[in-house]
């Protein structure tokens, strides 16, 4: 009893953290955001996405980036209750995020299933959980990762309850690790290998079940056949080549000039064989995501995922992470081999791409860092005796106080510091725009802070089909999507110089110096973002 | 119980096993040690220069007699090393294998040392050679014992004083040779200053029980001579400020850019009465999370296995250690802390392991793996444990599944340890010489051949040519007296231009003087001037042209 009301009040603590003032921080939607909100608008008016697609159920074009799309279906209905505005658009993830914390108690439950101190562990992860750094910042922007990692948590969650007592529950689970591919790229690569490994190891418990056995293939095949041919389709691999390690030639120049400095001997194209470098490289990427400065001091180098202040976990978790990791493999703890299994098979996918260390990418990870952190926290506490109340409360005010440093970075700082990491300035010029056009009779608008085509149909909710019609679309060779103009506005890099009744708004490097200014806009530190002008 | 139950019974050979060890470490460290890296940089020039001149006029380059410590590029070295090179230099004459081989010779005794040490320890004969192996075929031993890098010196001078002090609970008058091994690394080099003391009190407080049993008049007598022999480095470091330069300058207080953006932060809580702010964002928090980083940095992976960080610290595209050990790595952290071990020695490497990173965590520039030399030999300790533990869980599964192990791991061992070689007497005058200024040994013999058609000798002492004056002084094998008594002892300094005889340094502008030798990079010379020589990098790149007025 008195764990449920702790659980409660973790759950407070977590739902505070995920929604107060979602829509005003992080400051502004970035244009990933944005299409989200926008296609989740226009899939609930008729069904179809921006372009028209009827109930995309393999991707969403969006810019050419193929997203899957699950997020923006889970956006409908918060669009539909709230408006098209930041915090519906944002509501999917922070509610996933709330729901991760709370599942999380039940996947702990299910590790240490049988373990006397199950619940203790379960708590003290969702606790970690419900105040990480790294959770908390990825359950306020409308990433889908994050709620591929729910899907991901609840998947093995009720996996694990499948083995144990509930067989029925594998149905659910195939449906939720489907669920997670819809949602998620890394999703696509981390759930099918984390079935397969808890598939291994629990095959004889599995066979036991073979009714809900057989069931739960046929759900997960079922549902996962409407996208099976898009996976395999070069769309899909797209993105993946953009941004992959192996397109780096330069790995190949060294290793051909270390051949070729080894006199072309037989010997040195075996040791500097190309797939060895690569295999270097790779792990090279893989390590970095395990970097001690990104878990613990500074967090990802990319200020949307990191206050830069914090890493990805508190320095407070770093002492019991480490005890949390010793312990695990020291008492074999129920199923406790699970943990680093997954924590590894996360890092997976993200290692094969060039930016490293990378929170968002890895974030099917968690909560596998904060369980480590919960085990060696609660055994810490555990193996004191005396004074153990004490010793509680003063650890807990020492979380605390790390927690109170990272929140009052993210309220007090981080909105002025890092807005232009948000592609602030959009709404506020558009407004202005809003309410001025029809004084001109074209409006150029800049596309140097990216895809400005989207920011002007979510914040003006141009209809869908009154895009389609009004628009300029076209795509390049790489697949990218470009809008050049939707009615009377038109995006475009370089803009013209004279033309009509026309207004431009261009950053302000490139605002020419005959302008007639008509208004500035700036980010919360006070620099310009963007300049209304006319000439 | 017995960790290695397969009859390979190596303690029958252990001397034979040794004897090899020793000679495969000899090997790797002594052959081409002049040749191999390319070049030496400006420490050990200057280490080797001011050896010559201690030798020749009993005073450092800036006239200082017998110096405790070295202005050297005010970066004031702790002068041993040098008088360490004096018999070399004696022997071979001023040249950078003599410079370089107390280094190697100290690497050698160093994993000879580690095997007594380790034997001490563990009480295990396979063990012992087992680690000992591992640390005569490190990479990251063997980059810093072929280089006169004096932190090298320092870690043997550590793990002498450690093998001594355990030795000594059993033979206490060993405690001396304990204590003057510590405090001799602090002449050796800075970090010691900060990694011995900790080491000493570390083990005092895990062998407190041994050394009670240690007659007090002994305990007093070892603290005093340590206290005595510690006086003239005391001694220099209460007397001259500019001492503590270089550790200023180096050190996290001195980085003043993580400070501007707190700085920011502090005047807007001013402003909006954020008192939580004020105390956040205070500049002792900044500086504190700042050290707690550089510590943490040198837990990366990357760092250790795949990257390493300043090219000169490590063999090109490889890391610190073989890849191969990373696994054994975890395994023996694992083993150490559960195993079946003494307690003492448990703690006793654990400390060891976490000191060892400290002194570098207040500099920038980190993870350093010269500053954290000391790691060594606590990673091939895990390693080898890791190995061992591997093997033993192997053994289970019978003495095939044993053997194809041991097979496996040699197999992949052996190709990493080539890949290495590959990379470390191949690979690295490649891609490393610019790194290793090279260029000087061919440069230099040149100019002597033609000193006398010119008046002047203008040396350009922009980088990668830094200190140039001191890789001539130490190629011209130039006169120290005449050298102090030209310069009138204001030598070097930190780049600085300066210049004895004929020869200035300095950077070379758009300039043509008749009668005047130019020595400087490519890119200090257009069109407009004749080119006499080039000197070359292993790559083809220019290194240094010398050229002169049309």
């Amino acid at each position: 009893m008195k764990k449920n009301i702790l659980l409660l009040v973790i759950l407070f603590i977590a739902f505070f953290l995920r929604f107060f003032q979602l829509g005003a921080i992080p400051a502004s939607l970035t244009w990933d955001e944005v299409a989200w909100g926008y296609n989740a608008y226009s899939l609930g008016i008729n069904g179809t996405d921006e372009f028209g697609r009827f109930l995309p159920h393999d991707y969403l074009e969006s810019f050419g980036d193929y997203k899957p799309p699950m997020y923006a279906y889970l956006d409908v209905v918060p669009i539909k209750t709230f408006g098209l505005n930041e915090f519906a658009t944002r509501f999917p993830s922070a509610f996933f995020g709330l729901l991760t914390v709370l599942v999380t108690y039940f996947l702990v439950k299910r590790l240490f299933y049988k373990s006397e101190n199950a619940k203790l562990y379960g708590l003290a992860t969702s606790l970690i959980l419900a105040v990480s750094p790294w959770h908390i910042m990825l359950s306020r922007a409308a990433f889908e990762a994050n709620v591929a990692n729910f899907f991901v948590v609840c998947g093995v969650w009720l996996f694990l309850a499948a083995v144990q007592d509930r067989p029925w529950y594998l149905i659910l689970s195939a449906a939720s690790f489907v669920a997670s591919m819809y949602t998620f790229n890394s999703a696509r690569v981390v759930a099918p290998l984390l079935v397969i490994i808890l598939g291994i190891i629990f095959l004889k418990r599995l066979l036991q079940h073979k009714k809900s056995l057989i069931l739960a293939i046929v759900v997960g095949i079922l549902f996962i056949l409407p996208t099976f041919k898009f996976l395999l389709s070069p769309q899909a691999g797209l993105r993946f080549q953009e941004v992959n390690i192996f397109s780096d030639v330069s790995l190949v120049t060294t290793s051909n000039q270390e051949i070729k400095n080894d006199n072309n001997a037989w010997w040195s194209k075996i040791i500097h064989n190309r797939r060895l470098v690569y295999t270097a490289e790779y792990l090279h990427h893989y390590f970095d995501n395990l970097n001690p400065a990104f878990l613990f001091i500074k967090g990802d180098g990319n200020p949307k995922f990191s206050t830069q202040d914090v890493g990805e976990m508190y320095l407070w978790d770093l002492p019991f992470f480490v005890i949390g990791l010793v312990l695990l493999f020291k008492r074999k703890e129920g199923k406790w081999w699970v943990i680093p299994i997954w924590l590894l098979l996360g890092i997976i996918p993200a290692a094969f791409a060039r930016e490293t260390p990378h929170a968002l990418r890895i974030e099917n990870s968690l909560p596998t860092f904060q369980i480590v952190i919960a085990y060696g926290f609660v055994l810490t506490i555990l193996y004191f005796k005396k004074y153990r109340k004490l010793i509680t409360v003063t650890l807990l005010l020492l979380l605390f106080l790390n927690v109170l440093y990272f929140l009052h970075g993210y309220f007090a700082n981080y909105t002025r510091e890092y807005a232009g990491e948000w592609q602030y300035g959009y709404k506020d010029s558009l407004t202005y725009l809003k309410s001025v056009e029809n004084n001109y009779s074209r409006i150029y608008f800049t596309d140097e802070l990216g895809r400005p085509y989207i920011y002007y149909l979510f914040y003006n909710k141009i209809s869908p089909s009154e895009f389609r019609k009004n628009s300029d679309i076209n795509r390049d060779v790489f697949g990218f999507v470009h809008v050049n103009s939707v009615g009377k506005y038109y995006f475009a890099k370089d803009l013209p110089n004279k033309e009509g009744k026309s207004l431009y708004v261009n950053i302000p490097s490139m605002v020419p110096s005959n302008a007639h200014i008509q208004k500035k806009f700036y980010l919360p530190n006070g620099s310009e973002v963007l300049i209304a002008y006319t000439l | 119980m017995k960790i290695l139950n397969f009859n390979f019974q190596l303690s029958k050979f252990k001397w034979f096993g040794l004897a090899v060890i020793i000679i495969v470490a000899a090997a790797l460290r002594l052959w081409q040690l002049g040749a191999v890296p390319s070049s030496p940089d400006w420490d050990e020039v200057a280490l080797g220069y001011n050896a010559y001149s201690i030798i020749h006029t009993g005073r450092d380059e800036y006239s200082a007699f017998m110096p405790v410590v070295m202005r050297s590029y005010d970066d004031y070295k702790p002068a041993l090393y040098s008088y360490l090179s004096i018999p070399t230099i004696e022997t071979f004459g001023l040249s950078v294998f003599s410079v370089r081989l107390p280094s190697a010779i100290f690497g050698i005794l160093t994993v000879i040392a580690v095997y007594f040490l380790v034997k001490d320890l563990f009480k295990k004969e396979e063990i012992s050679l087992l680690i000992s192996g591992l640390l005569a075929i490190s990479p990251w031993h063997i980059q810093f014992s072929r280089i006169a890098f004096e932190s090298n010196v320092g870690l043997a001078f550590n793990v002498f004083g450690a093998l001594f002090f355990i030795k000594g609970l059993k033979r206490p008058w060993l405690l001396f040779f304990s204590i003057t091994s510590f405090v001799a690394s602090a002449y050796v080099y800075q970090s010691e200053k900060v990694f011995s003391p900790l080491l000493i009190i570390a083990l005092a407080i895990i062998f407190r029980k041994q050394l009670f049993k240690i007659p007090k008049k002994l305990i007093v007598s070892v603290i005093l001579v340590g206290f005595v022999l510690s006086l003239p480095m005391l001694w220099y470091i209460l007397t001259n400020k500019n001492a503590l330069e270089r550790a200023q300058g180096v050190s996290v207080f001195a980085d003043q850019t993580i400070l501007k953006e707190d700085a920011k932060r502090l005047l807007i809580d001013t402003k909006n009465h954020d008192v939580v702010g004020l105390v956040l964002d205070n500049r002792r928090l900044v500086y504190a999370k700042e050290i707690v980083a550089n510590y943490l940095s040198h837990f990366d992976f990357n760092w250790l296995f795949i990257s390493g960080d300043l090219a000169r610290h490590h063999a090109p595209n490889m890391g610190l250690m073989y890849l191969w050990e990373l696994p054994f790595l975890l395994l023996g952290l694992y083993f150490l802390l559960f195993g079946d071990f003494s307690k003492e020695t448990k703690l006793l490497i654990f400390s060891w392991f976490l000191i060892t990173p400290i002194p570098a965590s207040v500099t920038t520039g980190v993870p350093h793996a010269v500053r954290a030399l000391n790691f060594l030999p606590i990673y091939q300790v895990f390693v080898g444990l890791g190995l061992l533990c591997a093997l033993r869980w192997i053994g289970k599964y019978g003495k095939y599944a044993k053997l194809s192990f041991v097979a496996i791991v040699f197999a992949i061992s052996m190709f990493n340890f080539i890949y290495y070689i590959d990379q470390y007497f191949v690979q690295q005058s490649y891609y490393t010489a610019y790194d290793w200024q090279y260029g000087y040994a061919k440069a230099v013999p040149y100019i002597i051949q033609h000193e006398n058609d010119y008046q002047r000798i203008v040396v350009s002492n922009q980088p990668p040519l830094d200190q140039s004056y001191m890789f001539f002084l130490f190629y011209l094998k130039y006169d120290p007296a005449l050298y102090q008594s030209e310069t009138k002892d204001a030598s070097g300094g930190f780049r600085e231009n300066h210049s004895f005889g004929k020869f200035e340094f300095r950077p070379i502008g758009n300039e043509k003087e008749s009668k005047t030798l130019y020595v400087g990079r490519p890119s200090d010379f257009g069109s407009d001037i004749k080119k006499l020589e080039t000197i070359y990098y292993p790559s083809g790149e220019g290194a240094i042209v010398i050229a002169t007025n049309k």
